[in-house]
Order: C-alpha cells, then sequence, then structure tokens
C-alpha cells in the first residue's frame, strides 16, 4: 500500500529526516511517534506529496508520489496538524469546495456532504461560519474534508491534539471505524491512544526510525528480562533462604527501600499480627512482610515455579505483578539516548517508584477509555 | 478545469467578504471621481474627451491592484490552506489561474466601475465611441498584467502587507521605467521605453489596437503567472 524507500530530507542547517525506510499493508492503522521535531510531520508531509523527498521515495501502490503527484495524491486523505480551513466559509462550501478540489464526482457531491456532515457530528452547523466553530468541531471539519472522497490511505497528523477528553474519544471512535476501510498513519503525541487505536507503531527520533513493532508485543521485546514484583508475608531471612538456592531462574534479589507509604503499611501490618498473635510472641519475630523483586535471567515465564517454591516453604504470597516496560518508559528509552544510561545508575528504589508513576498515568487514561465503552 | 473554478468561485467569494477589497474599491472610486471632478467639472474643458480623465484615473490602478491581489496567495500560505490545496490532486497551474481569473474578474468590475465617466461625459457632447471601448480593453489588459504582477508578488510572502509593497515596487519600476532613462542616455531610454507598462497603453486611447501591444500585455501576464507557478511549485522542494 505505502512504500517509504530510504527518504530522507535536508534542511539548511536543521535536521530533517534520514533514511527513512517503512511499508504499511492495506488495513492497518499505524501509530508515529516521536518526540517534537523528531521529523513526524516532515515525513507526512513527504507522503502526502506536500514536500518532496531530498533522497529515496515514496511510493502508494507501486506509484511514486512525486512523479505522479496528482494520480497519487488523490488517492490520499491529509488531515494536517492544523485544519487547513478557510475562517469566511461556511461548513457547507468548505466540504462543496474540498469535495471539488478532489476530484468527488459532481454528481455526488451533494450526498458525500450530507454523508460527512452526519458521520462527524456536524448536523445543524452546515451554514455556521468556520470562525464561528470550537477546536473539536473545526478538528472534525477537517477531518470531514480529509476523508471525503474516500481515500485509500489516510494521513493524520496529530488528530486529537487540543481536544477535549470526550471529544478525543468521538476522533478515537470514527479513526477506529476508518481503519476498516483505509490505511490510517496517525501521529500522536499520546502514547495510551497509540495501544488503544494502533496495530503497529512508529517511533522516530532525530530523523530516524527507531523502532517498530505492535505496541503489545513492544514491552516484553524491551524488557528483554522476565521481572516480577513480590509481597510476600515473610521475614528477609527466610525468603532468601528459599530463594537464593533457587536455580531455575537465577535471581537477583532486590530489597525494596521502604517508601513512606511501604512502611506505614508495613507498621499496620505488624500492629495487627501483634494484635492477633498468640499472647507471649515476641513482636519482632512475627513475619512482616518483604517486598521483593525478581529478575529473571532470560525471559521465560518463571511465576508459576515461584509460586509453588514459596508455597511450599510456607511463604504466602500476597502480591505478584509482572513488570512489564510501560509505552512510556520504551519511548523514553529509544529517544532519549542519555535516559538509558541515567536509568542504570538510579537506585532500584527510584527506578520502581518511576515504573509507578507512568503506570498510574496509564491507567488513568485507561479508565478515560472505559468511559468510552461504557458509552 | 473543476478545481481551476473552484479556486476562482472561493476567490470570488473571499473578494466580495473581506473588508480590504471593498476598501481598495473605495479609494479607487473616490479618487477617480475627484480627479474626474477637478478634470472635467471644474476645468471645463473645450471638448469632450475620455482621454482626458482616463490618463489620471490610470495612475489609480498602481495602488489599487496590489491591494486586491496581495491575499491570493499569501493567505493561504499564512492559514496553512496551501497545504490543503498543494496534497489534492489539484496542479499549482490550476490553483494560480483559478486565483487569476478571480482577480480578472475583479478588473472587470473594476473597469465596469470607471466607465461610468465617459457616460456621464456623453450628455455634454460627442464621444469617440471606438477610443473608449478601445481604452477600455486596453485598461483591461494593462490591468491583466499587474494582476499577474500582485498574484506574483503575493507567492513571495505569508504576509500580506509584505506582498502588497512588494507588488507595489515591482508596478512601479514597471511603470516608471521610461521617465527612469528619461534624462539620461538616450539609447538607454529607447532599450527600456518598450517594457514600460504604460507604454503600450498610449495606442488604445487613440482608437488603435495594434498587435504588439496586445502581445506585451499578454507576455507579461503570461510570464509572471509563470514565475508564481514556479514559486509554488518551490514549495515542494524547500
Amino acid at each position: 500500500m505505502l512504500e517509504v524507500r530510504q527518504v530522507s530530507k535536508v534542511y539548511e542547517g536543521q535536521r530533517g529526516v534520514h533514511q527513512l525506510d517503512f511499508t504499511m499493508e492495506r488495513g492497518e492503522i499505524v501509530g508515529f511517534l516521536g518526540p517534537n521535531g523528531a521529523g513526524k510531520t516532515t515525513t507526512m508531509r513527504m507522503i502526502t506529496g506536500y514536500l518532496h523527498p531530498t533522497e529515496g521515495s515514496v511510493l502508494v501502490d507501486g506509484v511514486s508520489v512525486h512523479d505522479q503527484g496528482r494520480s497519487v495524491r488523490s488517492k490520499i486523505g491529509y488531515l494536517p496538524e492544523t485544519p487547513p480551513l478557510y475562517p469566511d466559509m461556511t461548513v457547507q462550501s468548505y466540504l462543496k469546495f474540498v469535495a471539488n478540489l478532489r476530484d468527488v464526482p459532481a454528481r455526488e457531491v451533494k450526498l458525500r456532504i450530507s454523508e460527512m456532515v452526519s458521520r462527524l457530528g456536524l448536523q445543524g452547523r452546515e451554514k455556521q461560519l468556520v470562525r464561528g466553530l470550537s477546536k473539536g468541531y473545526k478538528q472534525r471539519l477537517g477531518l470531514a474534508g480529509a476523508i471525503i472522497h474516500k481515500p485509500d490511505l489516510l494521513v493524520l497528523d496529530e488528530p486529537t491534539s487540543g481536544l477535549d477528553p470526550n471529544q478525543i474519544i468521538e476522533i478515537r471512535d470514527l479513526i477506529r471505524e476508518l481503519g476498516e476501510n483505509h490505511t490510517v498513519l496517525l501521529s500522536t503525541h499520546i502514547l495510551p491512544e497509540v495501544s488503544t487505536l494502533c496495530n503497529r507503531m512508529l517511533i522516530i527520533n532525530q530523523g530516524k526510525l527507531v523502532l517498530d513493532g505492535s505496541p503489545q508485543d513492544l514491552g516484553s521485546a524491551m524488557g528483554d528480562r522476565f521481572k516480577v514484583s513480590l509481597e510476600v508475608k515473610a521475614t528477609e531471612q527466610q525468603l532468601l533462604q528459599v530463594l537464593s538456592p533457587w536455580e531455575k531462574a537465577e535471581t537477583e534479589i532486590i530489597p525494596i527501600v521502604a517508601t513512606s507509604s511501604s512502611a506505614s503499611s508495613e507498621r499496620s501490618l505488624e500492629a495487627t499480627s501483634s494484635q492477633f498473635g498468640a499472647s507471649g510472641e515476641v513482636v519482632s519475630s512475627a513475619p512482616s512482610t518483604v517486598h521483593v523483586r525478581l529478575t529473571g535471567e532470560t525471559s521465560e515465564d518463571y511465576r508459576e515455579e515461584l509460586f509453588s517454591l514459596l508455597s511450599g516453604a510456607g511463604l504466602p504470597i500476597l502480591e505478584m505483578k509482572r513488570e512489564n516496560l510501560s509505552l512510556e518508559q520504551i519511548f523514553l528509552k529509544l529517544t532519549t539516548s542519555e535516559i538509558t544510561e541515567t536509568e542504570e545508575a538510579l537506585t532500584p528504589g527510584e527506578n520502581l517508584q518511576d515504573a509507578d508513576d507512568t503506570g498510574s498515568e496509564t491507567s488513568l487514561d485507561s479508565t478515560s477509555d472505559e468511559g468510552e465503552g461504557s458509552k | 478545469m473543476r478545481r481551476m473554478m473552484a479556486i476562482c468561485n472561493k476567490e470570488l467569494q473571499a473578494y466580495f467578504l473581506s473588508p480590504t477589497s471593498y476598501f481598495a474599491f473605495a479609494v479607487y472610486v473616490l479618487m477617480t471621481s475627484l480627479l474626474f471632478y477637478s478634470s472635467f467639472v471644474y476645468y471645463q474643458p473645450s471638448i469632450v474627451d475620455y482621454r482626458l480623465v482616463l490618463g489620471d484615473t490610470l495612475s489609480m490602478l498602481l495602488f489599487v491592484v496590489p491591494l486586491l491581489t496581495m491575499r491570493l496567495v499569501a493567505e493561504e500560505f499564512r492559514q496553512g490552506t496551501d497545504e490543503l490545496l498543494l496534497t489534492s490532486p489539484t496542479r499549482v497551474t490550476e490553483i494560480i489561474f483559478g486565483k487569476y481569473l478571480a482577480s480578472l474578474a475583479i478588473l472587470l468590475v473594476l473597469i465596469l466601475c470607471s466607465l461610468v465617466y465617459p457616460f456621464i461625459m456623453s450628455f455634454y457632447g460627442k464621444l469617440d465611441l471606438t477610443s473608449v471601448w478601445l481604452s477600455a480593453l486596453g485598461l483591461f489588459f494593462l490591468g491583466a498584467s499587474m494582476m499577474a504582477i500582485g498574484l506574483f508578488a503575493s507567492t513571495l510572502s505569508q504576509h500580506q502587507m509584505v506582498s502588497a509593497v512588494a507588488g507595489f515596487i515591482m508596478l512601479l519600476v514597471l511603470w516608471m521605467l521610461d521617465s527612469f532613462a528619461g534624462n539620461t542616455g538616450s539609447a538607454l531610454q529607447k532599450w527600456l521605453d518598450p517594457f514600460a507598462l504604460t507604454k503600450h497603453f498610449d495606442n488604445f486611447t487613440k482608437g488603435v489596437l495594434s498587435g504588439p501591444d496586445v502581445l506585451y500585455y499578454i507576455t507579461l501576464s503570461g510570464l509572471f503567472l509563470l514565475l508564481s507557478i514556479q514559486i509554488v511549485e518551490r514549495k515542494r522542494w524547500r
């Protein structure tokens, strides 16, 4: 469907895009990620024929965008970062103008316009001036203009930027719907958007492609060792006795530096155990909880074994959590070269806390996705 | 063709909606009518001849044309709508010609406005109608090439005012070309004369339609339209 072959764009005194190389199959929704200035927009502009590459070629269905520009451009729908709207036009006249530009058959124009209006929820605003539309409606109108000619390939540059959560959900739903019939390439800053929408993601940094794969198996691919965090009801000594001879997945045990919250929970646990503990027992010897983090030698899953090992030793597992790199961590790892070095230098405690932070961020967004489901 | 007409339509709508074009028209009508008043009503010449008025009103085009063309392409760049135009299957040629066509339509309205004066004059004596109609035709050719230059100036910047000033300067240089060399060597004057904007207008006012004059204006328009197309096309290679 789309082939980007060794494409480079060199700006005077600026970095552009270097030797970008990827392909897209029909029906894919591909997320295009990268920090600001990485070359996302430049790449999209080259794909849509707005810019010509300095080197390399972009092929759509085997036809070069810059040699056979017109025939290729009629197959592409493009929504730039700021929707290209004329403030003095009405919604209807804008759509009519775009339909004429994009070679929509004359007899179908009216039908398509009403189709777009109802599909993007612009009903009742047909006669309204673009100037007076809110940001969300402008974005919708821009999107309507991009899909009015039923393109094979849809290129969207940050389609959800600047929208409120409800609008984001609506636009995402729409993109998902469009992905059924069109091939979609979308750039975004919002990482969870990629995992909810796309079946593939490309990460670009400083004009170079640094990652290409599906969001699901990326985490395990990047975190090459199988990591588990555990909360076990035992003393540290007891646990070490059981775990140090365990060879199957040779482990490096990382006792957690007690953070304020875990320390307080430990204290309360101790308090409860002393309350429930039989009389005469020494409080300090009562089994408290230990947090450990196990790092496997390989990426092999050893959780089952770990469970039987610990239960055999009579140490109850209170919590076992597999630790995957979150999308944010992958993104950071790939796009900031310094981070990967400093990350290793960080103390494990800080590192984990870091992971917790990003985790809470993702969960925040997943709640909004649940809202989407109930909608 | 359909895409070109779509762009032309859009530009015409924009002309009717933008205050700048009303302002330009107001300036044009006000100034030409003042000049008409001073040179015909106040001065009361002994003969009734459109040329008495025409010469003065002609120079008003110099100010009005850049005002009318400055928006054409510059505004697309500023709003980012060039991304829509350049990523649609539309050729750059169609974009430029569509916009040029709209400016020609506006020019026709402008010329219709100036035809009011010979109409008024016709009540006071017998006008040479050939001269009047050919003057109007000449005005159209002259205006058309000026519009092309203004359009070209509009492709050079994304700021309307910059385009307007650039257009005005270009027009002024071409306008004054014959008088620049007026006092210097005659060889230079001979060489520059044929390129001056108004030089080829004289024959029209005399009621003479000559090939070279028409060709000059058409070539000039064509040249600047071609340059505009190249400038816009060049954006893809930035």
